[in-house]
């Protein structure tokens, strides 16, 4: 039993697995990668897996879901573009990546920017000197989360997308993250979005599994910089089938006068762990951040944030809001860290949940940290269910019971699904939102 | 087309109703009045078939169907309307939207298809017209910060887009600044035919200024203790509900 496995039992197999696969980590395209993967890995052999002992894991045992005997590579899958283009929408470029690699072949690409730079993580820091290298995983520090440690340990690629210096995008990015295959494989995808300074970014990300037969678990890390007077607007959509399981984190920068926005909306698979960690390092920035999960019997979501304000006269805004079916467990941990430096801080957090039967299970834990005196801050969550009177309401005007309830919670989802700005990703988002709530 | 037999209704263990009888025939508005805590109320939402309360006698016939075990939204199919004393808001969730859903709900009941949008947004219209509603409210979420009277005039609204058999008013006046009670009776006089009903309860006469009963009932402790014609109404206003009360006060509880 897990109780009994010890760090080390946790950690072996994948400090075996490091070794094995040295030819095709991402550190044998740049020296300095290769550095950091090796010390990430002698973090990640110091905390092993988390258990539920380890405070940001306690509703979360991730480690039930990494029991199985997971390769770090599966066959090659023989997916072709007819199989995923029902998942393109809105015209927009898409990116293609297939179990976390770029796929050139399956993606459209026409209506990509030509100022936009999309390329393999691999190809970029093989034709970079160790400059680059360095940048790699200089978000995080010694206190990453092991998970994250062990993608920067083993990850072999991902995606790098760059919009240069006063580019504004206007064009929305779709880059589609695909499971598939026939093994069970854990990959470790890594992806670095950058915005330069005074660019603008619309970046959708959408989760699907094709033709997979097995367990899969996405251990993603995207590291996303967002530079002076730029703007970054990522939105997520998670709808992974019950083979699935991720963890996934998202580590932000934000600088002076930047704008960051992120919608997370997680509707399917079997867990679903979000960190999004937003580094707030120039002044006058503005973050906003929207998240709603639907979970089903038997599945688990966890949303876990951190905003951390460094500089003063920053604005945050987070809400997330989650419906838990019967039998569904969601968990929602925001932390907002202020500064003692980071005076004239607005930051303000909520999570709203509605449980659906009596055996829903919701954790919620909204948590401030200050340090700074002069700041405004607010944080709250509610928990409750479908209320009991609009219900009665809709259904004097005809509505049968199960109409209502959907409409009833249609409506407390619209105002995360709302807060998208592309038109043909809200009209996907409440078109899934629709799909998945019972 | 309403027939309510010997109504007893409990909330909590609490008797309310002790055996209320009325019938409504079509073409006829009925006002009920009495004071307080006399159980109008419950008897409207008994009718609509609200969860809470626990009807532990009698029975009520709509059209010589027991409505008593169908869900609310039967009853709604069947053509009960119920405007509410205090309609709620619920933020998110579009007027347009969730009366084109409750009017196709209510069509498919009756074996007919969809509305199609264009005959939709002309009965719109047409409604939006008849009870002086501003499309600026009916653009909005349901009631979403809407003042009372604009919330009792969507409730007149929307019982014109839903054209019920029996509609319920409860306490329609209550909150209603002279001008908004004469709108909102306009509506309901210009809804009135010889095929539909009203239940209409208040506490005052003055609705009934407006909205000319064809009966009055007074309900106390759970019972229709007098029933008469509009002058009741007149009578209840000049001399107040103490000699109701003193005269009936004996009725074992």
């Amino acid at each position: 039993m897990s109780a009994v496995a010890t760090k080390k039992d946790t950690s072996a197999k994948w400090l075996e697995q490091f070794e094995l696969t040295a030819a095709n980590r991402l550190g044998a395209a740049n020296a300095a990668v290769l550095e950091k993967q090796q010390k990430a890995i002698a973090g990640f052999a110091e905390t092993g897996i988390p258990d539920k002992k380890v405070e940001d894991y306690k509703y979360t045992n991730i480690r039930l879901y990494l029991n199985d005997e997971f390769a770090l590579k599966g066959a090659a899958t023989r997916l072709r573009q007819s199989d995923v283009r029902h998942l393109f929408f809105g015209g927009h470029a898409t990116i293609v990546m297939v179990n976390g690699r770029f796929v050139q072949e399956l993606s459209s690409l026409k209506n990509l920017p030509r100022e936009v730079i999309v390329k393999n993580l691999f190809t970029v820091l093989k034709a970079t000197d160790t400059g680059a290298g360095r940048e790699f995983n200089e978000q995080f520090d010694e206190k990453a989360s092991p998970m994250a440690m062990l993608n920067t340990a083993l990850t072999q690629d991902g995606i790098s997308i760059t919009v240069p210096a006063g580019y504004d995008c206007k064009g929305p990015l779709h880059l589609l993250h695909i499971s598939s295959g026939t093994d069970k494989v854990l990959y470790n995808p890594r992806h670095v979005i950058k915005v330069g300074e005074g660019a603008s970014l619309t970046l959708i990300e959408t989760y699907r599994s094709v033709e997979l037969t097995e367990k899969t678990f996405i251990n993603s890390v995207t590291e996303m910089i967002v530079e002076k007077d730029a703007t970054l607007n990522n939105y997520i959509l998670q709808e992974e089938d019950a083979n699935v399981s991720q963890n996934n984190v998202h580590q932000v920068s934000v600088g002076t006068s930047g704008k960051f926005n992120s919608v997370t909306v997680s509707l399917d698979g079997k867990m679903v762990r979000n960190d999004l960690n937003v580094n707030i390092n120039g002044e006058n920035s503005e973050i906003h951040m929207h998240g709603l999960f639907v979970v089903k019997d038997g599945q688990h979501i966890d949303n876990h944030s951190l905003v951390s304000h460094n500089v003063p006269n920053c604005f945050s805004n987070e809400l997330y809001k989650g419906i838990i079916a019967d039998g569904g467990t969601g968990v929602f941990n925001g932390k907002i860290f202020v500064k003692q430096d980071a005076q004239k801080t607005n930051a303000y957090q909520s999570n709203k949940n509605i449980l659906m039967g009596e055996n829903s299970t919701m954790n919620t834990k909204p948590q401030l940290e200050i340090y700074a005196d002069d700041v405004k801050c607010s944080h709250g969550t509610t928990t409750g269910r479908i209320d009991e009177e609009a219900l009665f309401y809709l259904q004097t005007r005809g509505l049968n019971e199960n109409v209502a309830r959907k409409v009833l919670l249609g409506a407390f989802a619209t105002e995360i699904s709302d807060t998208v700005k592309d038109t043909a990703f809200r009209v996907l988002l409440e078109e899934r939102i629709q799909v998945h709530i019972v | 087309m309403l027939e309510i037999k010997n109504l007893q209704v409990s909330v909590e263990g609490k008797e309310i109703l002790k055996g209320l009888n009325l019938t409504v025939n079509k073409g006829e508005v009925h006002a009920i009045m009495g004071p307080n805590g006399a159980g109008k109320s419950t008897l409207a939402s008994v009718i609509a078939g609200k969860q809470d309360y626990e009807v532990t006698g009698g029975s009520i016939l709509f059209n010589g169907k027991d409505i008593l075990e169908l869900s609310p939204d039967e009853r709604a199919k069947e053509g009960v309307f119920l405007a509410f004393q205090y309609p709620i808001e619920i933020p998110g969730v579009s007027t347009i939207n969730f009366l084109k859903t409750a009017v196709n709900e209510i069509r498919q009941h009756k074996g007919m298809g969809n509305m199609e949008a264009k005959e939709f947004l002309a009965m719109l219209k047409e409604k939006q017209k008849l009870v002086q509603i501003d499309t600026n409210l009916t653009g909005r979420s349901v009631n979403e910060g809407f003042s009372g009277g604009e919330k009792k005039r969507n409730e007149i609204f929307q019982m014109a887009m839903l054209n019920p058999q029996l509609a319920v008013l409860d306490e329609t006046d209550s909150g209603l600044d002279i001008d908004a009670l004469r709108i909102v009776a306009e509506g309901v006089n210009k809804l009135r035919n010889k095929n539909n009903a009203f239940l209409v309860i208040t506490h005052y006469q003055r609705l009934l200024e407006y909205i000319i009963p064809d009966f009055v009932h007074v309900l106390y402790n759970g019972q229709i203790v007098k029933s008469g014609t509009k002058e009741l109404a007149l009578e209840l206003e000049s001399k107040g509900y103490d000699w109701i009360k003193k005269e009936f006060s004996e009725i074992p509880a």
